[in-house]
């Protein structure tokens, strides 16, 4: 039975090899009669144990809709996480920098930051627990429907209120109703609770400030707008 | 605008890539449009313990033509758990299936687990990274047996790879190349530029 199923890893691998590197098939006649063999069978890969090198999210991570994600801030034990995603833009809502290693990782990898300062006029007398203004969810936004974007992550702190905040008005303009958009909202901001004031900074939220052009929108939103 | 859609409690997308694998409690008559207009599945698992559907259910899953899976389960402590959990990766990791739903009664503690399952044997996250997700679906509840469940669990599962989804492609075909001898350290960047050609949002 071991033995067998050494035998499918070494199939699947070599197969796999082939798929990559064609250019290998003058070179390598000998695996190439394995290859041929395995192409009439069913080529099958075993499922059984995690890998040794598990990849951490980052706090309160979560898809939000194809190739959106929310979370909290990332810190260098998320990088290899956050390079599965393939992400193109990060949308960061704070007004102070995120951290240093999240800056040079994702100037690294070609990754966008975008600021959505939550009050950019407050200057050094804001504070980190001030709401976000409308200015400031219109310009998440904006990114969000444009889906040159994608693949994007929403974040801030600690993925709680201020990302809660901009996927709330996200739902409300994909017109899902105020219940389930609270639902959500809560559901992430940990034992605390949620915040009455996020809540009727969503509701009072006017979606129609927000520009969506039906030729660079994703396709879920479209669906949802119809 | 007038709000059209209540998605049914505590949905979620689980995966939103080439496919879609979504998650939720029970779906009601008041979910139906949001599901049939939004989602367009394919195929619904039902993990939990009720044996009859309704007749709304069962009408609206015959017009949607929705392939509905019961999978019995009553709870993690049951000791013939396994297979069921088994039959639902083999659901999950054949792409003819998508886009899919999972849900439970209330969408916490037996779709909490499949995830579980779902993100460390398929997606290879971190224990931390599973119990944080299980809590915010669960709203803080711990449920220890549950995640000790998702911890133990291994499984042996031969599925055919051609109809592997992209998710599960990154973490699996790895963990081949890791087993064996040789190495490729082009392997992982060129399955995930295959995965960029191959976005549509």
């Amino acid at each position: 039975m071991v033995e067998n199923q050494d035998e499918i890893i070494k199939e699947t691998e070599t197969n796999f090899e082939e798929d990559l590197d064609e250019d290998n098939y003058d070179e390598d006649d000998g695996e190439i009669y394995i290859n041929e063999e395995t192409e009439l069978g069913q080529e099958t890969v075993v499922v059984s144990h995690p890998p040794d090198e598990r990849i951490v999210p980052p706090l309160n991570f979560c898809p939000v809709e194809r190739y959106l994600y929310r979370s909290g801030q990332p810190s260098p034990v998320n990088f290899p996480f956050l390079l599965n995603l393939d992400l193109k833009n990060i949308i960061w809502l704070a007004n102070e920098e995120p951290q240093e290693s999240l800056l040079e990782f994702c100037d690294f990898h070609n990754i966008s930051l975008q600021f959505a300062a939550i009050n950019p006029d407050a200057g050094e007398d804001d504070n980190p627990w001030d709401g976000l203004t409308e200015h400031s969810i219109i310009n998440a936004l904006q990114t969000i429907v444009d889906r040159k974007s994608y693949p994007l992550l929403i974040c801030c702190g600690m993925g709680r209120h201020r990302t809660g905040t901009v996927v709330g008005c996200l739902r409300r303009l994909m017109g899902w109703n105020l219940a389930s958009v609270s639902e959500e909202y809560r559901r992430f901001t940990g034992s605390r609770g949620g915040r009455i004031l996020v809540e009727l900074l969503i509701e009072a939220f006017d979606t129609k400030l927000v520009k969506i052009d039906p030729e660079t929108a994703p396709l879920w939103l479209l669906t949802a707008l119809q | 605008m007038k709000p059209k859609y209540i998605p049914p409690l505590n949905f979620s997308p689980v995966v939103s890539t080439d496919v879609s694998l979504y998650r939720s409690g029970y779906p009601m008559p008041l979910n139906y449009s949001y599901i049939r207009n939004q989602l367009h599945l394919k195929t619904i698992i039902y993990v939990g313990d009720k044996e009859e559907l309704s007749s709304e259910y069962s009408e609206f899953l015959k017009d949607n033509a929705i392939l509905f899976h019961h999978v019995y389960m009553d709870s993690s402590r049951d000791v013939s758990l396994k297979p069921k959990m088994d039959k639902v990766l083999r659901l999950v990791l054949d792409t003819d299936n998508y886009p899919i739903l999972i849900h439970s009664n209330k969408g916490k503690h037996r779709v909490g687990v499949v995830v579980g399952i779902i993100r460390k044997i398929l997606q290879g996250w971190s224990i931390a990274g599973i119990y944080q997700e299980y809590g915010v679906f669960s709203g803080g509840l711990k449920g220890e047996v549950d995640l000790e469940y998702i911890t133990m669990f291994e499984t042996n599962l031969s599925i055919p790879k051609t109809k592997l989804p992209g998710f599960a492609k990154i973490n699996l075909l790895d963990n081949t190349q890791s087993d064996g001898s040789s190495t490729d350290d082009n392997q992982t960047t060129i399955i995930s530029s295959n995965l960029r050609e191959r976005l549509v949002v």
